[in-house]
């Protein structure tokens, strides 16, 4: 069964969104403080975790910081302002996704949870190609030459998705739905860093992207591949 | 050159320099006229005393030699003539030249000899003719001003003095005695230039020092308007320099303590207005996490309704479907204090405004349909890119269209784009209830309902149109409605296409020709 660490302090609030998950099928870890998320976190790794910005002990984006140093685990921020910085702190801290309270839907945050756990792709068998890196869809691996590259899952889900079209410019609208599964979406500050955080990994020189390439005013696509 | 004239005319210091500077010249010019009159006045009296004294002495003189001359021949008689004459003339043209002319009175028969003579330069006619009849008339010294011309009509100004002189065996003759005035005029004319320059230089001179005193005055007036100006641009902490203790120093002070005044009100009102804010949005941030909370149980509740009887049922359904308001409401009002705030930004991207009304438009088909009308959008290009905050743009949009299929009354709603190299425009026209015109100014004042007996369709929250305007105004653009009651309203947003610039021009006429 799946498990979700969600990290609130209000409790009413946690234990709603333990009633909602438990719902849906998914178990639950509860965690009022953020000084005590690595101490569960290592006992009973979660699957996903739901994690609030506004924490007593460390607050959510050290919290995010300190998981990110030692898993790859998706981490969706629940954050009570909608405000551009707090959502970047967030994402650049190595959170996947966000949601701003109050959900619009309850049954929204089971469908950002589901697909975060989701193996995407399944249907790829065998390896992509981008630039000088292979990509083991089914493994699970990004492989620059014998080395293995460490991504999460959300960045390895944006690589295969420009990987497996290569030719293709996708606009940031199509890579929202693609990768994190929204419709109609026009946040497009999710993209952007994870495309960063990407880059910060794959790229030999981060600056002047060859793997993931901008196309001015409309997106990204897929860099030429190169034979090594 | 007007608008220097215009600086001159309105400033205080020309107006005092020029009145100053008038007034002292016609006193100057009155008294200076005054004490030249006066002084060319003794000038010609002294000269006229002195000419009649030496006059006096000549003919005195004359008389005395002709009378010692009696019973002498003809030719001694002459040289005694011609010896006084030459002693009192001098010959030549110099300033203090004089000339006499010695002729016999006409009407005399027992004339034994003609004695007549005249200096070198003098001519019959230059002794006038009324004033030798005065003197013939006459037994004491006579004398006139005239004037008369060397050769060559170089003409000098004279006084000419005369008397009767008794000639042995000659009858009665006539000496006139011509002194030049060359030199009294001379004089005369020092004197006058001498005033002119005086009082040039001593209007001069006032003026300079009435500019040195006004700016004394003028200069801590101008400082303070000049510091007054800066006070309304903004900057509270201008202040007055008082350095002195008189009339300018207590108008100083006087400034300053209304400045201190109005910075303390300032600061205040800005303080409860920051607190204010604070609170709004404290306030929004604090019910997010019970709503999210409130949010899911009723999803809970909402999703097992069918197993409630219909009246638990029902309250669950008004359950969700007020939270969705209520949520609505925080949403707008936490963005309404960003806008009061001031810390709302702008995001920039660049996207496709016909693509973005299209889905505004199609996302909305439904609640049209339910309100019986229906959205037809006419565009003047398949694309129109711009940049500008994407998440904003649409907000305007889906509120113009709500707010439009709220009021449409049932008549279909026509959505148009137009562009230009610079700026896009969006006109939202509805052909509903309408809108008294003198109301319009009042559409996008929050809460405000043009009916308030009219429910509100859609449950809208009363601020999207505040919304709106902000949104538009964020970008530099312009948010602007129109309508008559029966006829629609029609709402026009022109953005500038690029991020930063501003709107050139309408590009969508406000008040509809049909």
């Amino acid at each position: 069964m799946t498990l979700v660490m969600v990290v609130d302090d209000d409790q009413d609030l946690a234990e709603m969104l333990s009633i909602v998950l438990n719902g849906a099928g998914i178990d639950v870890d509860l965690v009022g403080r953020g000084d005590e998320v690595l101490e569960v976190f290592r006992n009973h790794p979660p699957d996903l975790v739901l994690l609030d910005v506004m924490l007593p002990g460390i607050d959510g984006v050290e919290v995010c910081k300190l998981i990110r140093a030692e898993s790859m685990v998706p981490i969706i921020m629940l954050t009570a302002k909608g405000d551009t910085h707090d959502v970047v702190l967030g994402l650049e801290a190595g959170a996947d996704d966000y949601m701003v309270k109050p959900f619009r839907h309850p049954s929204e945050l089971i469908a950002r949870i589901k697909t975060r756990l989701r193996r995407t792709n399944s249907d790829i068998a065998g390896l992509l190609a981008i630039s000088d890196l292979s990509i083991d869809v089914q493994a699970h691996h990004v492989l620059r030459g014998k080395k293995v590259i460490s991504l999460t899952r959300l960045e390895f889900d944006l690589l295969v998705a420009l990987a497996k079209e290569p030719g293709r410019v996708f606009t940031r609208d199509a890579l929202l739905s693609e990768v994190w599964g929204y419709r109609h979406s026009t946040d497009t500050r999710l993209v952007n860093v994870h495309v960063q955080r990407l880059r910060s990994k794959i790229e030999h020189d981060p600056e002047n992207p060859e793997i993931v390439v901008t196309v001015r005013g409309v997106g990204y696509k897929a860099g030429a591949l190169v034979h090594s | 050159m007007q608008r220097v004239g215009f600086r001159l005319g309105s400033s205080l210091a020309f107006r005092v320099i020029v009145s100053t500077v008038l007034l002292s010249l016609s006193v100057v010019w009155l008294t200076g006229s005054a004490l030249n009159n006066q002084l060319s006045k003794g000038v010609k009296q002294v000269n006229l005393d002195s000419a009649i004294i030496e006059a006096r002495s000549t003919f005195f003189n004359t008389q005395y030699r002709l009378a010692l001359a009696q019973g002498l021949p003809e030719s001694d008689v002459r040289r005694v003539i011609i010896d006084v004459i030459t002693s009192a003339t001098s010959i030549g043209r110099s300033e203090n030249a004089r000339q006499i002319a010695f002729l016999e009175t006409p009407g005399q028969t027992d004339a034994k000899f003609n004695y007549e003579i005249k200096s070198e330069f003098l001519k019959v006619d230059s002794v006038p003719e009324n004033f030798k009849i005065k003197v013939r008339k006459s037994s004491d010294i006579k004398w006139i001003y005239s004037s008369f011309a060397y050769p060559g009509n170089v003409s000098t100004p004279v006084i000419i003095l005369a008397d009767k002189v008794e000639v042995p065996n000659a009858g009665q003759y006539e000496m006139y005695f011509f002194i030049s005035l060359a030199n009294q005029n001379k004089t005369l004319e020092l004197i006058r230039s001498s005033l002119l320059l005086t009082g040039f230089a001593l209007v001069l001179l006032i003026g300079l020092i009435t500019w040195l005193v006004v700016r004394q005055v003028v200069r801590p007036v101008r400082e303070a308007a000049r510091i007054a100006t800066e006070f309304t641009s903004g900057d509270f902490r201008q202040r007055m320099d008082v350095h002195t203790r008189d009339e300018i120093s207590t108008l100083g002070n006087a400034f300053n303590e209304m400045a201190e005044s109005l910075e303390k009100q300032i600061a205040r009102l800005e303080n409860l207005s920051r607190v204010q804010q604070r609170f709004v949005s404290d306030v929004s941030h604090e019910l997010r996490t019970p709503l999210t909370t409130l949010r899911m149980a009723s999803e809970i509740i909402h999703g097992a309704r069918q197993s409630f009887d219909p009246n638990v049922s029902r309250s669950a359904e008004l359950l969700v479907a007020q939270l969705d308001r209520f949520e609505r409401l925080l949403e707008d009002l936490l963005e309404i204090s960003r806008f009061d705030a001031e810390v709302a930004v702008l995001e920039g991207v660049d996207f496709d405004i016909v693509s973005l009304a299209k889905r505004c438009i199609e996302d909305l088909t439904l609640v049209a349909a339910e309100n019986s009308t229906s959205m037809l959008l006419i565009v003047s290009d398949e694309t129109i890119m711009l940049n500008a905050d994407i998440r904003r743009v649409e907000r305007i949009l889906r509120n113009l269209l709500t707010n439009a299929i709220d009021h449409a009354d049932g008549k279909p709603i026509e959505v148009t784009i137009a562009h230009t190299e610079h700026d896009v425009a969006v006109g939202v026209r509805d052909y509903g209830i309408g809108i008294e015109p003198h109301l319009l100014s009042r559409v996008f004042d929050r809460f405000w309902r043009a009916d308030p007996s009219r429910a509100r369709v859609r449950g809208g929250t009363g601020l999207g149109l505040s919304i709106a305007l902000e949104d538009a105004r964020l970008h530099n653009g312009e948010l602007e409605a129109w309508g008559r009651p029966k006829y629609g309203a029609h709402f026009v947003l022109t953005l500038p296409r690029r991020e930063g610039s501003s709107i050139e021009a309408r590009l969508i006429t406000l008040k509809p020709t049909t």
